[in-house]
């Protein structure tokens, strides 16, 4: 084995997993709440709400992210003729964010409607609000129906991320087929291999953990 | 006595299935109303438009003299905005068969639930009342246990003193022990023969018989989304004259 070329190597893969959790953050950050209201509005009773968030779900689950991705980075500038040029990583936040909007609202529009009816009439019976319904009694009953999936969704996002590659976004595998390229070894691949598996682990134990805090109450 | 609750000419369908057809109902202040009558009767379903939990098709139903269902000249119910309906309904209390207390809160919070969001009451003086509450129906030491940790009695107990909690001028039982093993009943029981005790005006739908003789100033009995028969419980039930009320309660005596 080679440390010396491993270190180096590994060092320079590991710049791109600042770029990684950077997308990974603020994914999560957008298309969380994105998912709420969506989800809240896709149970309303209005319709053209409903409908505008069943096409915009059916849009971005029915079609690949990748596709989604070269949109945001090459398709938009062309069909604006260059008037939106979105840099690389602004292009990979977007179609992330909203990809993942979508896989969110999905996930919580079952979590609420797990919650059953008893539950909103009891609130309502104490005169509480719709809104305060929502939010004091059933959403919290919705995140711990949500967490299994939402676990799903949150290693997903970390593979997921590699697709970045192709817009340039110097992420992990970026990094790593770039020093695959110039230096004519694998051994990279195998560095950024350890570093995902490293990270989706670490995603397994949070969701691990908020699981059991979720455990205190039976539903 | 003073009437709270006033019932006009009250029709509810639920598609093509009509379960109210035209109910008439004053309830006075301390007055115990026991509703019994057979399933799919529309029990459940005329306490339910008491506190708009359904919403009445027809007729008019007011509360402490208010309307919050008006019938407009063709009959039909036109209700107050719902923020006003909502803030009328806060005064009535209910207690489901199936308890829905909040599972993700413990017997403590659940009663501090909604005084503290609805009321925006003083958390110190609602968790004083609260325990004032859980003493009550002898739950004292489950305070911070959740509904999933409790028996059904228990559970039903912690409902009856959410509602409690939000100082109700009436309390609506939705047939309270149907849900329970029959030795967690009379428990359950004993917490409203209490209330009944203390002179609070409750409606009670109920199927224990000999619960409803017992407690009621006026038992009514419904049959096919009418009011058939309403008197004083001996009337009902040493007595009675319509052939529905003989035929429900011989079946009802013979089977308990």
């Amino acid at each position: 084995m080679d440390f010396d070329y491993l270190s180096k190597i590994t060092f320079f893969i590991m710049k791109g997993t600042g770029v990684t959790l950077q997308i990974y953050v603020v994914t999560l950050v957008f298309s969380i709440p994105l998912g709420i209201i969506c989800a809240i509005g896709k149970i309303s009773r209005f319709k053209a709400l409903r409908a505008v968030i069943w096409a915009y779900t059916w849009l971005f689950r029915g079609t690949p992210l990748l596709l989604q991705l070269v949109f945001f980075y090459y398709g938009l500038t062309a069909m604006t003729g260059g008037y939106i040029q979105l840099k690389p990583l602004s292009a990979a936040f977007m179609a992330f964010s909203i990809n993942y909007g979508a896989y969110f609202t999905e996930i919580f529009r079952s979590g609420i409607q797990s919650v059953s009816k008893g539950q909103y009439e009891a609130a309502k019976a104490l005169g509480m609000s719709p809104w305060q319904t929502m939010r004091r009694v059933v959403l919290p009953q919705a995140v711990k129906v949500v967490l299994p999936p939402m676990g799903n969704e949150a290693i997903t996002l970390i593979k997921d991320t590699a697709l970045c590659s192709v817009i340039t976004v110097t992420e992990i595998l970026r990094n790593s087929q770039v020093t695959v390229a110039r230096d004519a070894r694998v051994d990279s691949f195998l560095v950024a291999a350890a570093i995902y598996l490293c990270l989706t682990f670490a995603i397994m134990q949070v969701f691990r953990v908020l699981e059991k805090r979720f455990a205190y109450y039976k539903s | 006595m003073e009437e709270i609750i006033r019932v006009e000419n009250l029709h509810k369908r639920f598609g093509k299935l009509n379960v109210l057809k035209g109910i008439d109902l004053t309830v006075s202040r301390g007055e115990i109303v026991s509703v019994i009558g057979p399933s799919g009767s529309g029990k459940s379903t005329l306490l339910r438009c008491l506190n708009h939990l359904e919403a009445a098709d027809r007729g008019s139903i007011s509360f402490e003299g208010e309307f919050i269902a008006q019938a407009d000249k063709n009959g039909n119910a036109v209700y107050k905005k719902s923020k006003e309906v909502l803030a009328v309904c806060s005064r009535l209390g209910m207690v489901f068969q199936n308890f829905n207390l909040f599972p993700h809160k413990t017997a403590l919070e659940n009663l501090m639930e909604a005084p503290l969001t609805v009321k925006k009451a003083d958390k110190a003086e609602t968790e004083r009342k609260a325990m004032e509450l859980l003493a009550k129906v002898g739950l004292t030491d489950k305070k911070d246990s959740y509904p999933g940790q409790l028996s059904g009695g228990q559970q039903q107990r912690v409902a009856i003193a959410r509602a409690l909690a939000m100082e109700p001028e009436i309390m609506l039982f939705d047939e309270p022990t149907s849900a329970l093993d029959p030795e967690l009943i009379g428990e359950v029981l004993e917490v409203i023969k209490q209330l009944a005790a203390e002179s609070m005006t409750m409606v009670i739908v109920t199927h224990e018989m000999g619960f409803a003789r017992e407690i009621s100033d006026r038992v009514i009995f419904m049959d096919d989304g009418r009011i058939v028969a309403e008197g004083a419980p001996d009337d009902i039930f040493v007595n009675p004259e319509h052939p529905r009320v003989k035929a429900f309660l011989g079946k009802v005596i013979s089977r308990g």
